[in-house]
């Protein structure tokens, strides 16, 4: 029996090192899994695995120990549970996220909204080599944007009422960045120091401090591997609904830059960010003019 | 037991606390208070005065103060509705 080994990897189902034997790579989004998937992946890991699952660094859950004849039944079942295959090779992968404005009182941005956007407009997507995207909802970065090919990361752009300011100096003793100090009364932005973080919006006692917009902030270029380097910030204040506009440009300028084999990072470190930046923002009016 | 300022109804120290408890106390203390009344919370800087101000106005109550007390810090927070 021939095995097209591309075609599985395709749908999640990893080759182990012992013969006849698969790794059943699940699709998460932004690492939440229901109650009732998770009943689903019990009772797949008993049945058809050895009673265990593995988790992935990127949220993704593994079934080990699938036998290459119960392909047909484990994907059959799977679809009945409601629950879907990852993947693997050159491919989009899982997008992870952190909990997000749900739970989490530290996020600016809705990440588990954006990452189910980019999920579904991009996972599974053929493209050059493998290609990871990653959302955080604030600078905390608990997700690790910037280990990602494409990062988005939350942030706020403080604007300050001064007519509201008490003078407390809240702001200026908690911002992580120091660049608020105060002078006089009143406290005096660096804005070249600011990491749109927000705690003096989500902290200032009479609101003198305020969102003047809130975006993502966009990485490229970071992996992990042998060679490990982190994504480097080419946009800031991406909208909402630019995030999936913002990554097929993202694609699209590393197709015309890539050499064979590949990854944004190597791209990055060929032909630095700049030109990696302006390829991907300037394309477009590129192909405007060719016309 | 430090006494508790006219302004204030009550007052908790927090200086020995990390997080999460920083929190934990400054809102189990603001449960036994009525909505309006005041607590005064002695804090330190760095960790604990970036998050329970922010704690606290993001579950509905008002600062009403944020002053320096030699190594410490001291807030009054307004219970809200």
């Amino acid at each position: 029996m021939s095995i097209d080994y591309a075609e599985l990897k395709k749908g999640g189902f990893l080759k182990q090192k012992q013969s006849g034997n698969f790794i059943m790579r699940l699709r998460t989004v932004g690492g939440n899994l229901t109650a009732e998937q998770l009943a689903g992946v019990t009772e797949l890991a008993k049945k058809y695995g050895r009673g265990y699952v593995h988790l992935t660094t990127r949220q993704g859950v593994e079934i080990p120990w699938v036998a290459l004849e119960n392909f047909d039944g484990i994907r059959n079942e799977m679809k009945k549970l409601n629950l879907l295959p990852g993947t693997c090779g050159p491919r989009i992968r899982t997008v992870v996220s952190c909990p997000g404005t749900d739970v989490c009182g530290f996020a600016l941005m809705d990440s588990q909204r954006a990452a189910a956007t980019l999920d579904e407009a991009f996972f599974g997507r053929e493209v050059p080599i493998k290609t990871k995207i990653g959302v955080s909802g604030c600078p905390n970065s608990c997700s690790k944007p910037q280990e990602n090919d494409i990062g988005f990361k939350g942030a706020v752009e403080p604007a300050f009422n001064p007519e509201v300011c008490t003078g407390c100096g809240l702001c200026a003793r908690i911002c992580p960045a120091k660049a608020l100090r105060m002078v006089g009364d009143k406290p005096e932005i660096d804005r070249s120091k600011c990491i749109h973080e927000g705690n003096c919006v989500s902290s200032c006692p009479s609101d003198a401090w305020q969102a003047a917009r809130r975006g993502f902030h966009l990485y490229v270029g970071g992996k992990i591997g042998r060679f490990p380097q982190l994504g480097v910030k080419i946009a800031e204040f991406v909208p909402e609904e630019e995030l999936v506009e913002t990554v097929e440009k993202v694609l699209a300028g590393f197709r015309v830059l890539a050499r064979k084999g590949e990854r944004i990072a190597d791209v990055i470190n060929r032909v630095g960010a700049d030109v990696f930046r302006r390829t991907v923002f300037e394309q477009e009016e590129k192909t405007e003019c060719a016309k | 037991m430090r006494e508790v300022t006219a302004e204030a109804k009550a007052s908790l120290d927090i200086t020995n606390d990390v997080c999460p408890i920083t929190f934990v106390k400054t809102k189990l203390k603001l449960e036994e208070l009525e909505p309006g009344e005041v607590l005064e919370v002695i804090l330190k800087s760095g960790e604990p005065l970036a998050n329970v101000p922010r704690s606290a106005k993001q579950e509905g109550h008002k600062i009403l103060k944020v002053e320096q007390q030699g190594e410490n810090f001291r807030l009054l927070i307004r219970k809200g509705e």
